[in-house]
């Protein structure tokens, strides 16, 4: 059949075959682009892993004196062993073992310590990395789940695709069912038909599945150094490179050519199952005989819009993908927008507003072992600098008795009423971080809460929040303790177990202005430098970072703050080991790390876009040869062509319309709950709504499909339509 | 009084050696009222000379007057109103939306020019071709003859000038062949509707008072019956 029949009408008929050429043209590249990005992903996963955790599989630990190095190597499936000089002391040999077949690195590696006669303690793996490779411990009880993740995400696109492109053959078979008929009736067997239209599909298909499938790559590869350039300026990142593997290829070849040949033969085997008198009176025709009613266009537009609302059901099935992508789309982009728009509402007023005025630049001394408070005499000589301010951090518990809280909070029900957390016997434990002060700073900090001006003694910040009247967006404070205690008792009860006795100077209401978050129920305690040397004598609690907080001058700029951040380090950098922030740095790397994810999401809503536009455009353009006999009896009753236009405009309306309502109406909604659960008050987020991008994404699908209907409508109503009267 | 005329109508289709005349000459007049019967072999011209009175299809030569409108002078908007208002069309395989009900199908032509049904000659016409009670059936649930009926209903409802009927009778069993030329020659006679049949069958052709045979696109027959 494929000499005597598919060749003649493929030749004859370009316009058909072109819808179907462009499904298969779009189908290998979407999938061509889903197989390299999760290949380059898993790949840019595994550098990373390799580059922070080193590439070894398997880890042995044992005695200087045991000397095992030559007997791991005699081992078949051993590649190399190596001593982890980072790792190994004096007394044990830390050696990493690479395997030529890391499958069966499990079994392997418990022979091997078996062998060796070591404690299973002394055998690790490298686990994540092993995961990668899908490699993972058959004793363990969960499987994990990243290969059934790749292959849900590739069937789910597979399963979408196809059913975008079958609808591209059904709407190609259903033109000539007629055809089909006749060659039924002189003897065409259903297994032939079925070969014949499955002949034609790879046909159709191998040129563009090789050219969607490069073009894939291509655009990958675009995607790729997109998101390198978006992330170049974000700090501790390693660049992406570009890889490909032919297994890849032949992956996507092979989903391509599945898809295809599916797609093609799912309305194959409906065709072929026709008698051939049915399909000779074609009685599986464009327009069903199910009672469609419009009432709405109806009412809009009169008999125009009920005639095009009838067509639009009569279609529902193979508009679905459309109309379901284009939402996809739309919702994606619109919900991703508000989102991100949220978030940085909520970054704003959290953190960057909460902080703004609390640090310029933020250096970290690591492992100091016990802070330097005479630093800020040293960074104050650098020019530019407004104020420098050393403090340390440490975490206490503290023990408070019951009869220790305040009335208000008695009143609430007490701590375990407020916190959610229930004490023990007689009172309770909370958390008392300690923050350091050099003694300047701490004397500023005493005159702005009005508390004498002494070093003996510590301010304890007396709020918890009233999270039962409050919410975490907008806290209300009220006093945590009764401010007749005097002394309070330090623990490090999660480490040491040692205490310290601090005498409280004051009670305060505000904290010191510095970029830290303290815990919802804790009593921070401010003690000064002096005092704290004082009490360390006693007692070694703490010894960690230390940090040191610098103002600059209002409105400085980021030159201006980079250059002073980089004198800062210069000048501390030999003695110590020192991390520093910059705040206006740190703001663009927030906004350009956000800038990056929209263009991500964006373009990742504008390929779903193209997916529901491209099926709007097969099918107008497709449905021209089945919609000939529909417009030739509208042309037969006298329907003109500006109401055809009309009937046009009013399809293009609805299938452009849907999408865009229907995704107004959820993006609102989802608005609506994302504000009340994050407590937003939802004027503060309108105000910022990303209305323009939103509309111009809605005006790009409306122009599309109204361009799809243009070209699809001019070609029906061009052609001659009087023949298909008899139809 | 002269409802139709056709003079020396040609109608070529293709180029060079693909040209091929499907009507030649064609000079016909008919008048108001009368029941015309056009026949002749398949491929005649029989089907290409109703759609130019149609106004479906335009001539290559020649001029056609119905009603004293020039279908050549037409665009294809004043075509798809003339079609509307002056011509009832009924074909072979009906011809009717199957999305809507028989009703909508028939009041099609007036809904189309926003117009509101007379409902007296509405109900006359369904009383007349037997379909009242199917009036909110869809297409495919009628039979064969029903859905003839209705599309005659459909030709019928703005009272055309003329009635142009393409083997109405083609898909259809003898017993409602017969109901529905009695039902076409009832709409001529009461209604004093023009009526032009194309048919090939001549049984059906010696129940017109006129019957003019074609050939190779040329008339080569005109006869007055009564």
């Amino acid at each position: 059949m494929w000499e005597s029949y598919s060749k003649s009408y493929l030749k004859n008929n370009r316009a058909s075959s072109l819808s179907i050429m462009i499904a298969a043209f779009l189908a290998a590249m979407f999938l061509s682009l889903l197989c390299s990005i999760a290949y380059n992903l898993w790949a840019y996963e595994v550098e990373k892993i390799t580059i922070e955790e080193g590439s070894w599989q398997g880890r042995i630990v044992c005695h200087m004196e045991n000397n095992p190095l030559s007997m791991i190597q005699s081992f078949k499936n051993v590649e190399k062993v190596v001593v982890n000089e980072d790792l190994s002391t004096k007394d044990r040999q830390v050696l990493d073992l690479y395997f030529e077949n890391p499958r069966s690195i499990y079994e392997d590696m418990s022979v091997i310590s078996e062998q060796l006669g070591l404690e299973e303690e002394a055998v690790s793996y490298h686990s994540l990395l092993l995961s990668r490779y899908l490699i993972h411990d058959p004793k363990a009880e969960r499987t994990p789940l990243l290969l059934t993740f790749y292959l849900s995400i590739l069937i789910l696109m597979i399963v979408s695709l196809i059913l975008l492109i079958e609808n591209s053959f059904q709407l190609s078979m259903n033109a000539r069912v007629h055809q089909f008929g006749i060659l039924s009736s002189i003897g065409a067997t259903p297994r032939q038909i079925r070969i014949c239209l499955l002949q034609e599909a790879v046909y159709l298909s191998v040129l563009p599945i090789i050219l969607g499938t490069l073009l894939g790559i291509g655009v990958s590869l675009c995607f790729t150094e997109a998101v390198n350039f978006l992330s170049a300026d974000l700090s501790g990142r390693h660049k992406a490179v570009f890889q490909y593997h032919p297994m890849v290829f032949a992956v996507t070849l092979l989903s391509s050519g599945i898809t295809m040949l599916f797609s093609a033969w799912i309305p194959a085997r409906k065709l072929s199952r026709l008698t051939a008198l049915e399909a000779i009176r074609n009685s599986r025709g464009s327009q069903s005989g199910k009672r469609k009613h419009s009432p709405v266009l109806s009412i809009l537009f009169g008999i125009e819009g009920e005639l095009a609302g009838n067509a639009l059901r009569v279609q529902k099935k193979s508009l679905r993908i459309s109309t379901v992508s284009l939402i996809l789309s739309f919702l994606g982009f619109s919900t991703m927008l508000c989102f991100t728009t949220l978030s940085q509402i909520s970054t704003r007023e959290t953190y960057f507003e909460r902080y703004q005025g609390a640090w310029d630049i933020m250096l970290t001394i690591k492992n100091g072992g016990g802070t330097d408070f005479a630093l800020t005499e040293e960074l104050q000589k650098i020019s530019g600098i407004r104020e420098v301010t050393v403090y340390q951090k440490e975490m206490t518990t503290i023990f408070v008795p019951n009869y220790w809280q305040s009335q208000n909070l008695l009143a609430l029900g007490g701590f375990g009423a407020v916190s959610k957390v229930s004490g023990s016997e007689g009172g309770f434990w909370v958390k008392a971080p300690v923050v350091v002060l050099d003694d300047n700073s701490f004397l500023r900090y005493s005159s702005q809460i009005g508390s004498s001006q002494s070093l003996d003694g510590a301010i304890v910040y007396n709020q918890i929040w009233d999270s039962l009247n409050s919410n975490f967006r907008k806290k209300e404070y009220i006093p945590f303790l009764k401010e007749d205690i005097k002394t309070t008792v330090l623990s490090d009860r999660e480490q040491s177990g040692q205490e310290m006795e601090v005498p409280i100077l004051s009670y305060a209401q505000k904290l010191p202005v510095l970029r830290e978050e303290y815990d919802n129920y804790g009593l921070v305690h401010v003690i000064p430098a002096s005092m704290w040397k004082n009490l360390h004598k006693t007692s070694h609690i703490g010894e960690t970072d230390s940090c040191i907080r610098i103002f600059a001058r209002n409105g400085v700029t980021l030159e201006e703050l980079t250059d002073i951040e980089n004198r800062a380090v210069e000048a501390l950098e030999s003695g110590y080991q020192i991390e520093s922030e910059n705040r206006l740095k740190e703001r663009l790397d927030n906004d350009a790390m956000i800038r990056g994810m929209v263009v991500i999401l964006g373009a990742l809503c504008l390929l779903l876009a193209i997916i529901g536009i491209a099926n709007v455009f097969s099918n107008t353009l497709g449905f021209l040869y089945q919609r000939k006999q529909e417009f030739a009896q509208y042309l037969s009753v006298g329907l003109t062509p500006e109401q055809m236009k009309h009937m046009f405009c009013i399809e293009a309306f609805v299938i452009a319309g849907r999408p865009l309502l229907i995704t107004f109406l959820l993006t609102v909604l989802f608005v609506q709950f994302a504000t009340s659960v994050s407590y937003l008050e939802p004027v503060v987020f309108w105000k910022e709504a990303p209305v323009i991008p939103i509309l111009l994404f809605a005006l790009m699908i409306a122009g599309f499909v109204a361009l799809a209907y243009y070209l699809g409508g001019r070609r029906l109503l061009n052609c001659d339509l009087k023949d298909n009267i008899y139809q | 009084m002269e409802l139709l005329k056709c003079s020396g109508v040609t109608k070529v289709y293709g180029k060079g050696e693909n040209r091929v005349t499907a009507l030649n000459g064609i000079d016909l007049c008919v008048e108001k009222g009368e029941f015309v019967a056009l026949t002749g072999a398949s491929g005649s011209g029989k089907s290409t000379l109703l759609h130019i009175l149609g106004s479906v299809d335009k001539a290559t030569k020649g001029t056609v007057t119905v009603d004293s409108v020039d279908l050549g002078k037409l665009n294809a908007r004043d075509g798809a109103i003339f079609r509307r208002r002056k011509v009832g069309l009924v074909y072979q395989f009906y011809n009717l939306i199957p999305t809507l009900t028989v009703e909508k199908n028939i009041l099609l032509p007036l809904l189309l020019d926003r117009r509101k049904p007379d409902t007296e000659y509405f109900e006359t016409i369904i009383n007349t071709l037997g379909i009242k009670d199917k009036l909110s059936a869809l297409p495919n649930q009628l039979s064969g003859g029903q859905q003839q009926r209705a599309a005659i209903a459909r030709s019928l409802i703005y009272r055309p000038a003329i009635l142009l009927a393409d083997e109405p009778t083609g898909n259809l069993d003898q017993k409602n062949t017969k109901e529905i030329l009695d039902l076409l020659k009832l709409s001529n006679r009461n209604l004093n509707q023009t009526l032009l049949l194309v048919t090939h069958d001549e049984r059906i052709a010696l129940e017109a008072d006129r019957i003019v045979t074609i050939e190779d696109g040329r008339i080569v027959s005109d006869q007055k019956r009564r």
